[in-house]
């Protein structure tokens, strides 16, 4: 490859180098101000709004960069596409509410002198997404993944102040290397197999016979640990409730939010580009026979969302329970993966463009509430909806939508998805996942219950919310309320934004 | 039998046996000590495939940068050598089992594939050129990366490792 080449290249990659760039200047910022941190956050909103625009203007056109030499000019190791640049998008809006999170949250504010640390892993985590979110070459693959989970880490263990946090990041780093070993060595096998780590290369290679279906499944599984380990998907999910309650509510947010959305667009752009022959008419995707994606998807995503769900019946911490609510989140949307079809990826574009505000609310103002009564029980919470009744009843409002009754947004999100079971033929599983929201409704209510109903223990306690908060809570409010009722422009822009580079 | 086979025995020999120690010894010296067979044995593995470069980084970099600092923080850690480490067994046969039938798919793959392989090409000058090159052409994105990763692992080292202080 010519030097000429990669400077051409380079123009398909202005988002990413945005966000180097404004991580580069946070650090330095950072070193030049001294004891002054306030600069910092708005520096990194700056960079998200950069990062943004330059994504915004990349909507449109698609195309492959960074292709080995001798290899064809549409073999990239990065593809830009629309599909890339919707989730992208998704994870620049959660980044800014999250540090706007972090304006306001107490354990944050513990730990000034250490701001600098904090936004430069965040966008450090941000950049490790972006490339996660468009990457079509496992090296690229797995180190995208390593940039991400090596920031999570030490951001679920910033604050120091309590045991659990330690306790938490050390736990989320042993099952992290875990599967990002088990991830490696399925690459290993892979590139043993195919001689190539450019996923269209291996896709070709695949259509020949003469692969062995033994080593390739055994390879399949073992790099879907490492994605499904991201995405707390059901057999690797032993670190999402611990990580999520003792991780400082922002990053947990961000976790719930951001790197699922990555994980997801991974896994989509995955079996999309490497297991996929061709797209019928239709939008059915026909997969390469060798691997049974289908059935594999489809066993995880009903065991992830029955135990995600069935578990979150017994927390008693809001931040617990919201972390096995994320988990039943995650089986919905891998039914969305499974249905291997552009009608799917509709569904799991929907969703998680109204999961990500619902999520992110309920979030906040759990935070909100901790910050003011120090704690996260759900007996805490007993007659806060009399002493705090706005909070109360938006958070209701996000808990609703969290289950997906009607006229919340949640219910577009999943009335696609079951749209797109349906029309796949896939009625028992449509079933089992609407019996399971129903499971759902129980816990979710059972906190409105205590807030409403519920004699309050002990003193009744104010909140005097400050404007960024109001502000905050409507901006995340709009969507899921809105988006229940006129749902049309999202499922438009969900459905531009289906292209995935691929066969 | 000729003598590429025979190194090849010896080096992964060494590979296997030192390592076996390196999880099985209960006091963390000699489990850093023999750690540093193991590097020195992947070392020869590396040069027996013809990979020059990267068994000189290998020497270098993990047995006398990584292993030396092993050695430094199980030195200067106090008590660190009389204290005894779990290797005891729990649920002995579930783990039988479950290694076992790992081991069973494991050599089921490795005998049973087709591995795409081609003829080896012994370089006849240093890889370094060669590998210079690339990373700074086809894979200049994985090394630009590479370096943010670094930094990210610094930076995230450095914040793990300051203590926390009350807020001012």
């Amino acid at each position: 490859m010519e030097f000429n080449t990669i400077y051409n290249n380079l123009f398909y990659l202005v988002p990413e180098i945005a966000v180097s760039a404004f991580l580069l200047l946070v650090v330095l910022a950072d070193l030049i101000l001294g004891n002054n941190k306030k600069l910092l956050p708005y520096l990194s909103i700056a960079g998200m709004l950069v990062a943004g625009f330059c994504v915004m203007n990349q909507m449109t056109f698609s195309g492959a960069v960074f292709s080995p030499s001798g290899q064809s000019k549409s073999f990239g190791m990065v593809t830009v596409d629309s599909f890339g640049a919707f989730f992208k998008l998704l994870v620049v809006i959660s980044t800014i509410l999250v540090v706007f999170f972090s304006f306001s949250s107490e354990e944050i504010k513990k730990s000034t002198r250490r701001q600098g640390e904090y936004y430069t892993l965040i966008l450090g985590m941000v950049l490790g997404m972006f490339l996660m979110i468009s990457a079509t070459d496992l090296i690229l693959i797995y180190l995208s993944l390593e940039l991400m989970s090596l920031s999570s880490y030490v951001l679920t263990g910033f604050t120091k102040l309590k045991d659990r946090n330690s306790e938490a990041a050390l736990k989320y780093l042993i099952y992290g290397a875990v599967s990002s070993g088990l991830m490696l060595f399925g690459i290993s096998i892979v590139y043993g197999l195919t001689g190539s780590t450019n996923l269209y290369v291996i896709n070709t290679l695949l259509q020949s016979p003469q692969i062995n279906m033994l080593a390739l499944g055994i390879a399949g599984i073992l790099i879907f640990a490492g994605i499904g380990y991201k995405i707390s998907a059901a057999p690797f999910h032993f670190w999402t409730p611990d990580v999520y309650e003792g991780a400082p509510i922002t990053i947990t947010a961000f976790l719930s939010v951001a790197s699922k959305a990555a994980g997801f667009a991974l896994l989509a752009r995955f079996i999309k580009v490497t297991f996929v022959s061709s797209v019928a008419p239709s939008g059915h995707w026909l997969l390469i026979p060798v691997f049974p994606w289908k059935e594999l998807l489809i066993v995880i995503s009903i065991l992830t969302m029955t135990l995600g769900n069935f578990t979150a019946l017994w927390q008693t911490n809001l931040k617990r329970m919201l972390a096995y609510s994320s988990i039943a989140h995650a089986g919905y949307l891998l039914l969305s993966v499974a249905v291997l079809s552009n009608q799917g990826l509709v569904a799991m574009l929907v969703y998680f463009a109204i999961y990500a505000f619902m999520n992110l609310g309920a979030f906040f103002i759990v935070m909100i509430i901790a910050n003011k009564i120090g704690s996260e029980d759900l007996e805490d919470y007993k007659g806060l909806g009399y002493s705090m009744p706005f909070l109360g009843v938006t958070f209701g409002m996000f808990l609703v939508s969290l289950t997906g009754l009607p006229p919340s947004a949640g219910f577009i999100g999943k009335l696609y998805l079951f749209i797109a079971l349906v029309d796949a033929n896939m009625i028992t599983v449509a079933v089992i996942a609407l019996l399971n929201t129903v499971v759902a409704l129980y816990y979710y209510i059972r906190v409105l219950k205590e807030m409403f109903l519920s004699k309050p223990t002990g003193e009744p306690v104010s909140l005097r919310l400050s404007p960024l908060s109001l502000i905050l809570i409507l901006v995340m409010l709009a969507p899921v309320v809105i988006f229940g009722v006129y749902f049309t422009p999202v499922v438009e822009f969900a459905k531009s934004c289906i292209t995935i580079l691929g066969m | 039998m000729n003598i590429y086979d025979i190194v090849f025995y010896l080096f992964a020999a060494i590979t296997l046996a030192s390592a076996f120690v390196v999880v099985t010894a209960r006091n963390i010296i000699y489990s850093a000590f023999s750690l540093l067979f193991t590097f020195f044995g992947i070392a020869g593995l590396y040069v027996l495939l013809g990979a020059d470069f990267i068994a000189v980084v290998q020497l270098m970099v993990y047995v006398g940068g990584i292993l030396v600092l092993i050695l430094f923080g199980v030195m200067l850690t106090n008590k660190i050598t009389s204290v005894q480490i779990k290797t005891g067994t729990l649920q002995v046969i579930p783990a039988i089992l479950g290694t076992a039938l790992m081991a069973g798919v494991l050599i089921k793959i490795f005998t049973g594939t087709n591995w795409h392989s081609q003829m080896a090409q012994y370089p006849t000058k240093t890889t370094a050129y060669a590998l210079g090159h690339i990373l700074l052409t086809d894979y200049v994105l994985i090394f630009e990366l590479l370096g943010i990763l670094l930094l990210i692992a610094l930076i995230g080292a450095a914040t793990i490792a300051r203590k926390e202080e009350k807020a001012s």
